[in-house]
């Protein structure tokens, strides 16, 4: 995203109302909705982190989460085969597509499936998947509670089951 | 007035006044609510004096931090609604004879951002609607936790600062490096737990100097001792425990002034009347000395919540209350201003507050060890310093209102020294064990003074223990035990003997340990158990390495100086309890799988080295298909006729089960703690055996995959026919090695048609167990369940029927209903005795129930 239109999605929100946001969000939420299905499962990571930095930009409360927040995430396969991050400082999002070694926290998954059960368990438990062992965590467990709660929120704000 | 002088010991009469009733009734309705008010208070003084990121905080800097939350604290001086099951308000319809709360909730779930608090951020949006235990929580305390509170601790709480200290002693680098291997086992959580990332707490304060002197006693005093203090540290910390002090000193007051002005805006006379007294009592205690037995439990009660504030609500326990607070009790009855009716409801009312609370549990530790309560321990009964009966009128008065209240905090434990104290008593114990089903607790003065004293406590010390936590022994506020240091998985350093350093949950080709040899090369048992005990070794240093990084991350920045002016020693070393204040400095490990290990080893001896029924190689075969396909060998391992089995007096298995008990102890003995003590070793498992065992492969006694480990020291389930073989195994093990405390579980089975016949048996079951055997201590404690098998199976089935329906653990009481599942299935598989018979009833391990 061009940081002119970054600007211009910012600006929008604020006079847009959630349920006119959500309406513009409507490609990102049905891609979530397969993929929390597991219909979409490949891209899940790709798609939450999509629609987290497009939820940053125009759902105002949802952005609260930012305030103040900086933080580096790494996400990958035991293999290698998938890996993206994100960073969190000033107030925004930044997508990475390829491992950044340089974290506060870094997310092994044996693959999307395991990742999507991480962050949406039954009862928001992101620690029971650590428990069999399907994902590993190296680093700041305190920034995946974090990231477990904005995963969480951005769900219910975009009203995804 | 003797010490005893009740004519009925069981206080028949003694009945639940209405506001007990009313208060008990909210108690159970209402679901636990979490309080945002300790973590927004402490984390914007923290923001506002510049405490995050500080590499070092002073006892001054968190005495100042807790003075300013206690005078910042809400007063309540009764709280007018709780939250119901439904997460609607309810009205609470009496006031209790205490003022204040731990939190600022009825019922309520202080939390900790310093520790574990974080956990439970990814379920601020749907913890109200979780399976397991569901806690309510405001909208806009999400928010505050969520905004104001969570983000300040991301890089603060002990468990990071831990981290990033083993990092940067490994490598310089705090980040960007691999944790520290003792951090990644412990994330495995399959191999030991080390409590510290989430509280020391553990311990029992000095009730008895504040009652006598008052907290404006213990300022005086160190305010004294500052101005005569040389080292600058020391000025410093004088000064922080009268900064603590007043702090405590301000929120009764608070107290007092709100129910002064609750008190103006009655009109009910009876009511105006109780709200001044409330007042003139919080006014005047914990300042001053106690003056009466109310003042007393005021006194308990205020410092209670304050070292709340400061220490995690685990298994922080209370002592031998029956002991500081009999000569005020015995004062106002020979006075004539107390009489029994008004004691009990005074205890009743306390029991309550003290059960107010509830832990931060986020749903893994729900799921895998849920059901706990905050595991406050009273001790009342045994015997004094000097070894004298130190059971009074009020020992029974505890009793009866635990009996009364069947709650599951405070957790109630009896110390029993035969020959001392009065048989009656002892019968009147397991009189209230039959009533309840599952409390008090025994303990066996001869068997646990001598643990204590073989670890260097005077005799006078270790004749003054009390219960902390769940089961284990220390003296009373002199004991910085941390007890709950290391929780270690026995069954892991099994399994990393069998697989050559590796193990099964962490998957094959992953060396997590160190190569001890292939089951096909041993040639011998002898070298089999030499592997073993290098693999415990290794998991005993492993968890030590972590736990005392975890205590030095403690001294660098969670002093504690309210605690530390509630103890014997820091006072007078000038030192913070986490510097090695107190006068006894030890640190606790637990085990865990402890009579699966035993029996296993039997196992392999018995059946792989000397029958040489098969080889070590296809056993471990069968283990990895879960003895699928091997039912001979099976039904082998599980039959205590073919294979031995700890409890049944089988001098194999026992010797086996000495031989790991002396092994463990000598390992964990060589460490030296942060705080310049040594480690004790214990046998309790909480619900840890349930939660270990989920996460662990069969095992060679026969145990299939997934299946629970058996609970502390007891035999396994199942396996043990004869109730006194059973006790005299357990009984044969020295005291000396088990100083931090054993579980023993047992279960009974109800006999209401011959109840009087069934206490006796009762008795002798349980003097037959602590009667010393030559050279030896006899048991050293032992807890009950006395509930029918249908009934346990029923409240699974129908657990709305059995809201009250009270179980001992390993250690710890708790409700039925709030157990997982399969520790719901581990208390109805355990082995159950018929008193009538000595046998066991028969047993069938189906695991269908659940």
């Amino acid at each position: 995203m061009t940081r002119v239109k970054h600007f211009l999605f910012k600006l929008l929100s604020w006079f847009l109302p959630d349920r006119i946001a959500r309406r513009l969000m409507r490609k990102e939420i049905e891609d979530l909705q397969r993929a929390l299905e597991g219909t979409l499962t490949d891209k899940f990571l790709e798609i939450l982190l999509g629609g987290m930095g497009l939820a940053f930009l125009l759902l105002r409360g949802f952005r609260r989460n930012l305030a103040g927040f900086s933080g580096r995430y790494l996400f990958r396969t035991a293999d290698g085969t998938v890996a993206a991050g994100a960073r969190f400082a000033s107030g925004h999002m930044h997508v990475l597509h390829e491992a950044d070694n340089a974290y506060d926290v870094a997310v092994t998954f044996k693959d999307p499936a395991a990742l999507r059960k991480f962050l949406f368990s039954k009862d928001q438990d992101i620690l029971a998947s650590i428990l069999v062992n399907e994902v590993s965590v190296d680093g700041n467990l305190n920034y995946i509670y974090k990231f477990g709660f904005m995963a969480r929120d951005l769900v219910n704000r975009l009203g995804v089951a | 007035m003797r010490q005893v002088s009740l004519k009925d010991l069981a206080l028949s009469d003694q009945k639940r006044s209405a506001r007990v009733e009313a208060l008990r009734e909210a108690y159970f309705r209402a679901v636990p609510e979490v309080c945002c008010e300790r973590p927004r208070l402490v984390t914007g003084y923290s923001r506002d004096k510049g405490l995050f990121g500080k590499p070092v905080l002073s006892p001054l800097d968190k005495a100042r931090l807790y003075r300013h939350v206690l005078e910042n604290r809400q007063p309540v001086v009764a709280h007018d609604y709780g939250v119901g099951r439904d997460m609607q308000p309810f009205q609470v319809k009496a006031r209790s004879l205490f003022a204040g709360s731990t939190t600022s909730h009825f019922k309520g779930v202080p939390m900790f951002p310093e520790y574990m608090g974080l956990a439970i951020w990814p379920e601020l949006l749907n913890i109200k609607q979780r399976a397991s235990n569901p806690y309510f929580l405001a909208d806009d305390d999400v928010a505050v936790l969520n905004e104001e509170v969570f983000p300040y601790w991301l890089g603060d709480s002990i468990i990071e600062r831990c981290r990033t200290r083993m990092n940067k002693e490994r490598t310089g680098e705090p980040i960007g490096s691999h944790d520290a291997p003792e951090m990644v086992l412990l994330e495995y959580l399959v191999f030991f737990l080390t409590s510290k990332g989430n509280c020391i707490s553990h311990t029992i304060p000095d009730f008895s100097k504040v009652l006598r002197v008052g907290l404006r006693g213990i300022i005086e005093e160190a305010q004294q001792r500052g101005r005569n203090a040389e080292e600058p540290e020391q000025r410093d910390f004088y000064t922080a425990i009268a900064e603590a002090m007043e702090g405590i000193v301000s929120f009764s007051r608070n107290l007092a002034r709100e129910a002064r002005r609750l008190a103006g805006l009655t009109s009910d006379a009876a009511e105006k009347a109780e709200l001044l007294t409330l007042a003139d009592v919080n006014e005047r205690v914990p300042e001053y000395p106690a003056r009466s037995f109310r003042e007393g439990l005021t006194t308990v009660w205020v410092c209670w919540t304050a070292i709340h504030l400061e220490n995690p609500d685990v298994g922080l326990s209370l002592g031998r209350l029956d002991q500081v607070l009999y000569d005020l009790y015995r004062h106002d009855v020979e006075a004539g201003a107390l009489s029994i009716d008004q004691a009990i409801e005074l205890l009743c009312c306390l029991w309550l507050k003290i059960g107010d609370h509830v832990p931060t549990v986020p749903a893994t530790g729900e799921q895998l060890f849920g059901g706990t309560g905050s595991n406050q321990a009273i001790t009342v009964g045994g015997v004094d310093a000097e070894g004298r009966d130190a059971v009074n009128d009020l020992t029974y008065l505890m009793i009866r209102a635990t009996e009364l209240m069947m709650l599951r905090d405070p957790n109630l434990n009896a110390r029993y020294f035969s020959g001392v104290n009065p048989p009656a008593y002892l019968r009147r114990l397991c009189d209230v064990n039959l009533n309840t089903g599952a409390t008090p607790a025994l303990h066996n003065d001869r068997a646990v003074i001598a643990a204590l004293t073989a670890k260097g406590d005077t005799i006078e010390q270790a004749r003054d223990y009390g219960i902390t936590g769940c089961v284990e022994p220390g003296s009373n506020g002199r004991f910085y035990g941390a007890t709950a240091a290391v929780l270690l998985n026995l069954t892991s350093v099994l399994e990393l003997t069998l697989y050559n350093g590796e193990h099964r949950h962490t998957g094959p080709g992953v060396l997590i340990s160190e190569r001890t040899g292939d089951a096909a090369s041993f040639a011998s048992f002898d070298a089999f158990k030499t592997a073993f005990v290098r693999q415990a070794s290794w998991m005993v240093d492993r968890a030590t390495t972590l736990n005392e990084a975890l205590g030095r991350t403690h001294q660098d920045v969670y002093p504690t100086p309210i605690l530390s002016s509630l103890f014997e020693g820091p006072m007078e070393k000038g030192k913070d309890l986490i510097f090695g204040g107190a006068s006894i400095n030890s640190s606790g490990a637990s085990i865990i799988g402890f009579a699966d290990v035993v029996d296993s080893l039997a196992a392999i001896q018995k059946v792989v080295f000397e029958d040489k029924a098969i080889a070590l190689p296809a056993l471990i075969q069968a283990l990895n298909a879960n003895f699928v396909g091997q039912d001979v060998l099976l039904a082998r391992l599980c039959n205590p006729d073919k294979t031995p089995k700890y409890g049944n007096e089988q001098p194999a298995a026992d010797s086996l089960a000495r031989w790991l008990a002396t092994t463990l102890d000598g390992l964990f003995a060589r460490k030296t703690n942060y705080r310049g003590g040594r480690y004790r070793v214990g046998y309790w498992t909480m619900t840890n055996h349930a939660g270990f065992g989920r996460l662990s492969r069969a095992t060679p006694n026969g145990r299939r995959d997934g299946e629970n480990f058996t609970s502390g020291m007891t035999p396994v389930s199942g396996v043990t026919p004869s109730l006194t073989k059973a006790l005299h195994s357990v009984a044969s093990l020295p005291s000396a090695l088990l100083a931090n405390g054993v579980a023993v579980n047992l279960k009974y089975t109800p006999d209401n048609a011959h109840r009087d016949k069934m206490l006796d048996n009762f008795v002798a079951s349980v003097e037959g167990y602590f009667d010393p055997a030559p050279g030896g201590q006899g048991g050293m404690e032992i807890q009950f369940n006395v509930t029918t098998h249908d009934t346990f199976v029923d409240a699974v089935k129908n657990p709305q029927k059995y809201p009250e329906l009270l179980v001992r653990v390993s250690g710890y009481t708790a409700y039925f209903k709030d157990l997982n599942p399969q520790m719901q299935q581990e208390i109805i598989d355990r082995t159950e005795y018929d008193l009538g018979t000595g046998r066991a009833v028969e047993f069938s391990r189906t695991g269908s129930s659940v």
